[in-house]
């Protein structure tokens, strides 16, 4: 019983952590039109701005929500410098299959990573260093047992629960949310129907980027800071996000805990060597039966 | 291209016509322009890169210089740590160079980074052989990496000096490998030292290992199995991927704790083994004892990862406090060791990295290079590839360095230090010996037994150079 | 194949390939004969990458489908190779032949799976597939040696070589080995590219619904681009391995993020753009090196230049060049 409840906590708590990263690429994708394989970048990046100013005597708080508006500012300059002139290229016809148009921003974001990652390291050298957690990350005692969730767990999901509920009633509910899913879907109707989609989409990658940061000062407590920590979790937040289906958040975050669980109960039960292995496993068999991700809409087509 | 047969499409119907006249237009540049566009790149290619044909003389050596090459992950997910070692071996280089190098020589050492992978250290290997036309290999760093190049190296007569690898099958055929000689005690040879111990004192406890799946990890258990300390996979004995620490090692100290083990042996580098310790310390897992591979026990790069995780240094330093490992040379802390004193001194003031903090890798780096320069000095005047590898070869004892216990080429084997001593950290992270006086222990990395070492290591020269004869 | 009967049905595509090739391989020869050693080894390289660069541009360029995975199935045809080599001895002009049939059926799986998924989701597939794959190496090690991986390389020349031409060095020797194999892969490459195979996968690509209204079962066809795909890739893999090692750091997911950097960087369309592609990747951080040469650079900063270097290099080409080095001389294609 132990173990299993082991299992579940940590499954839960690394789970909120995947769903988080999951969110993040969904706003992009729902509000820009493309997955950003730099978010991660830009989360690292943040929070080596946050263990910076905490190193030099600020507090946690201070540190984290400068990471914050940092990751937000990041995120809008790389659309604006970057992602703008490459979705207003004139529709050349090496973007007129589907697959093409997502390669390119992919590949343009893979070079933001990779300059984000190396620039890291050229201001603050590759050593590993820890960051630290807001909240203390001992187990509740309950009863004679400890178990093993720390109070610091219970602070990512609720964040992460709470970052859910405002994204969702900001899609749904908000105009903004609305133009912003408009300019995703198609940016030429978008902007004749008067909605600065410049705008939109800008906001997009910055709230993208405060969510990632979020997750950057989120992980990083339980692992160590160093340019490539958060590569791995980059790839399992991407799989969440497609487990659950891109379009849709409470898909990510279902994603996100799917993943979670699944890896913890692998680790604790089979062997750590199989984790990949049953991700991949996870992954084909939701696609296979729903190619759009398990809360992703239809599969619609248009000649 | 104007080429294109006329009798043949003239004998074919309209249809393939039409569609030979189709084919052409939505071709890439017919042949002419993929060559010319090939031809253009590739010129520019060999523009840049071209290089200048050498003399015959040995390679890497002229009167002014003697060129090393070396390869370790510099950036990348492995780095953290053994990117340090590069700086610290520079820096002993730079002081020898301030006393007048090596018979007049100056020792430039060409670091190249492969990122820990295996694919890219083939190229980077072959950059340093005939790019920077180095003399000899030293102290790279990595096993996988190493293992992709180490046969080409040796078929070329380069020698491989003073690896920082543990693994064993690199040094325990040396007619496989001749040019190639540890500057790592083997993991199996210090697994099969704490192995003793551990049967020692603690016989009666139930002893489990969490490790990583490579050759650190593995190594470590089989020498423990030689030693008599063996595990049961899934109950006593938990495994991570190397690299994956960074998760957290939950499920792993989980399973000890439900398995009742309460002496804890880690087989990994030191960001885990603080993993390992951070994950016990919040699923209440409290184990008797720590013991920890020499790899991973550091106490700098515990405290900083703990410290910034904001664990209070005093907190922290309790942690390891009673955590027993073992290493070969004086532990980064002894501050009185002469070694360790004038090492110190040389990384203060000649060290150029970005991180210049002493700890394990600093110390191991410098003590490789100490040795590479006493391996120079003794191959003499007429510096050539064979005569430093016979020298190496037959003169091991004569080598010192900061380490306790001798290196131990022969005929039969290319292992580096057969010996560890046993220690534990006090209060003030520091390893102290368990023995007083201090006993370094050694044995083979086979099945032989482990015995007592009688050595003394010989005393550091005033100005901290090696010296010949 | 169906591309290679069709195209025997016309005869001008294969005299063109194989006019191609030719040129090719003298082009290659001559350079190998004029390089010294380390861009002997470089050109190696080119061409071994250059095979696995071809595959995405058959998957991705020609028949729309992306994949973030190549690098799986070169891991796939490597490991075939150096356990074919090791447990049975087999040369490696044996071996490698060999192994590329089970990176088409590799392929032949992948494909099936993917067959359904297009953007975003197959690319989110082949990614965990190309980091799920080397694990297997640490996940069963009594047969794949897990960490420690399966050494194998090129051997040395056989005497009738030597007697023939001298003794090469062994960057050339590494040389002659590939260049074989880059040829039969161009030329193959180059006939499916003008075949109407290839045409048919350049429809699904461009118009799949109109595509399959016309009557192209083009479930099929993507399969067969995967197949044929992850054939390149094997081969490339196998070649890959043979520099030194097989294991799994040889093939990390930075592999196939490589492969379609240089698959985009050319011009993922058409093979001269492959080769661009490939020669601007390998070449890169020798160049760099040459400029950064100049500058006094501190470790901190020289150490992670070449990767940002190349990294915004990436991103101006994306931003102002979608179509590569090669395709912005294309007309509709």
């Amino acid at each position: 019983m132990d173990t299993f409840l082991a299992a579940l906590f940590s499954g839960t708590s690394r789970g909120a952590i995947y769903a988080l990263v999951a969110l993040g690429l969904v706003i992009v994708w729902r509000g820009a039109g493309v997955v950003n394989f730099a978010q991660m970048g830009q989360a690292m990046f943040s929070t080596y701005i946050a263990s910076a100013l905490i190193q030099n005597g600020n507090s946690y708080w201070v540190g984290f929500f400068v990471a914050l508006f940092a990751g937000s500012i990041l995120g809008a300059l790389l659309d604006i410098l970057i992602m703008r002139p490459l979705s207003n290229k004139k529709k050349t016809e090496l973007l007129s299959s589907e697959s093409m148009r997502a390669a390119v921003p992919v590949i343009a974001s893979l070079g933001i990573l990779g300059a984000l990652q190396a620039l890291a390291g050229i201001i603050w050298a590759a050593e590993e260093r820890g960051f630290p957690a807001p909240a203390p990350q001992e187990g509740f005692s309950v009863a004679s047992s400890i178990m093993p969730f720390t109070s610091f767990d219970l602070f990512v999901i609720s964040i992460v629960a709470a970052t859910l509920v405002m994204t969702t009633l900001f899609f749904k509910r908000t105009g903004v949310g609305l133009a912003m899913r408009a300019t995703a879907l198609n940016q030429e109707v978008a902007r004749l129907s008067g909605i600065r989609t410049n705008f939109t989409r800008a906001l997009s990658w910055a709230i993208s980027g405060a969510a990632s940061s979020l997750a950057g000062l989120l992980i990083t407590p339980t692992s160590n800071l160093s340019p490539n920590t958060l590569d791995l979790v980059l790839i399992i937040g991407f799989t969440a996000a497609v487990v659950g289906g891109l379009d849709s958040p409470a898909g990510a975050v279902l994603g996100g805990f799917i993943l979670g669980l699944v890896i913890s109960f692998v680790t604790f039960y089979l062997s750590p060597e199989d984790v990949f292995i049953s991700i991949l496993g996870v992954l084909l068999v939701v696609l296979i039966v729903k190619p759009r991700g398990i809360l992703g809409g239809k599969d619609a087509r248009r000649v | 291209m104007a080429g294109e047969p006329v009798g043949l499409a003239a004998k074919t119907d309209n249809r393939e016509r039409v569609n030979v006249v189709r084919n052409r237009a939505s071709l890439s540049k017919p042949s002419r322009g993929l060559v010319t566009s090939v031809a253009a790149v590739l010129a520019g290619a060999l523009a840049f890169t071209a290089v200048p044909a050498q003399g015959a003389t040995t390679p890497g050596v002229s009167d002014t210089e003697i060129v090393l090459g070396m390869q370790l992950p510099q950036t990348g997910p492995a780095s953290p740590g053994y990117n340090k070692v590069d700086d610290a071996m520079r820096a002993y280089f730079d002081y020898v160079n301030s006393k007048g190098g090596v018979y007049g020589r100056k020792i430039t050492l060409v670091v190249k980074d492969d990122v820990y992978r295996a694919g890219l250290t083939v190229s980077t290997a072959s950059a340093l052989i005939n790019k920077d036309k180095v003399f000899a290999m030293v102290g790279s760093i990595g096993t996988q990496t190493h293992i992709s190049v180490i046969k080409d190296i040796n078929r070329r007569g380069i020698p491989d000096l003073f690896v920082n690898s543990g693994f064993s099958g690199f040094y325990t055929d040396p007619k496989k490998y001749p040019t190639t000689f540890g500057g790592l005690g083997t993991y199996i040879v210090e697994a099969k030292i704490l192995g003793k111990y551990i049967k020692e004192n603690f016989a009666k406890n139930n002893v489990g290992i969490v490790y990583q799946t490579d050759d650190f990890g593995r190594n470590t258990v089989e020498g423990l199995a030689t030693a008599g300390v063996t595990f049961t996979p899934k109950k006593n004995a938990a495994t991570f991927i190397a690299g994956t620490q960074g998760g957290g090692l939950d499920a792993q100290m989980q399973q000890l704790k439900d398995n009742n083990v309460d002496v804890v042996v880690v087989g990994a580098v030191a960001s885990a083994f603080a993993a390992a310790v951070a994950s016990a310390n919040k699923i209440g897992y409290k184990p008797a004892k720590w013991i920890v591979i020499s790899v991973g026990a550091d106490a700098t790069t515990f405290q900083t990862i703990l410290g910034a995780r904001g664990i209070a240094p005093a907190v922290s330093a309790a942690l390891l406090a009673g955590t027993i490992s073992a290493s070969h040379a004086p532990s980064p802390g002894e501050a009185d060791d002469e070694y360790v004193k004038a090492f110190k001194k040389i990384n203060d003031d000649f060290n150029k990295g970005p991180d210049k903090r002493w700890d394990n890798n600093v110390l191991q780096g410098m003590n490789i290079a100490y040795l590479t320069t006493s391996a120079l000095l003794g191959a003499g005047k007429d510096l050539t590839r064979p005569g430093i590898i016979n020298y190496v070869k037959n003169n091991a004892a004569k080598l010192s360095s900061a380490a306790l216990a001798p290196l131990g080429y022969s005929d039969k084997t290319h292992e580096a230090y057969t010996g560890f001593w046993i220690g534990q950290y006090d209060a003030a992270s520091v390893l102290k010996p368990v023995d007083s006086p201090r006993k370094v222990w050694t044995t083979d990395s086979a099945k032989g037994p482990v015995t007592e070492l009688k050595y003394t290591r010989p005393a550091i020269a005033a100005d901290a150079l090696p010296k010949v004869g | 194949m169906r591309d290679v009967s069709s195209s025997l049905k016309n005869p001008s595509i294969i005299r063109r390939s194989l006019r191609r090739t030719i040129l090719f391989v003298l082009f290659i020869l001559v350079l190998g004969s004029t390089f010294e050693p380390y861009n002997q080894a470089q050109l190696a390289v080119v061409l071994i990458y250059f095979i696995a660069v071809l595959s995405v541009t058959i998957l991705t360029g020609i028949s729309g489908q992306i994949s973030l995975g190549q690098g799986a199935l070169m891991a796939v045809g490597g490991y075939s190779t150096a356990l074919l080599m090791t447990n049975y001895q087999l040369s490696l002009w044996l071996a490698v032949p060999a192994s590329i049939v089970g990176a088409g059926i590799a392929g032949a799986l992948l494909g099936i799976a993917a067959a359904r998924l297009s953007g975003p989701y197959l690319a989110g597939t082949t990614l965990v597939i190309a980091l799920a794959i080397p694990t297997i190496a640490n996940r069963f090690m009594s047969v794949f040696k897990g960490d420690e991986g399966l050494s194998v390389d090129v051997g040395y020349p056989p005497a009738w070589f030597t007697k023939a031409f001298g003794e090469p060095t062994y960057e050339a020797w590494q040389l002659y080995v590939v260049l074989p194999f880059a040829a039969i892969a161009l030329f193959f490459a180059s006939n499916l590219l003008l075949s109407r195979t290839g045409r048919m996968w350049r429809s699904i690509r461009d118009h799949e619904t109109a595509a399959a209204l016309t009557g192209v079962n083009f479930s099929r066809q993507k399969i067969y681009a995967f197949i044929v795909a992850s054939i390149f890739a094997g081969l490339s893999g196998a070649l890959y391995g043979l520099r030194g090692l097989v294991g799994p750091s040889v093939y990390p997911v930075a592999l196939s993020l490589t492969l379609l950097t240089a698959a985009v960087l050319g011009g993922i369309r058409s093979i001269a753009g492959a080769f661009i592609g490939t020669v601007i990747v390998v070449f890169l951080p020798d160049w760099i090196d040459l400029v950064l040469k100049n500058f006094k650079l501190s470790e901190q900063v020289s150490n992670f230049m070449p990767a940002l270097i190349s990294s915004l290099l990436l991103i101006l080409t994306v931003v102002i060049n979608p179509a590569g080095v090669a395709g912005a001389r294309h007309r509709k294609h």
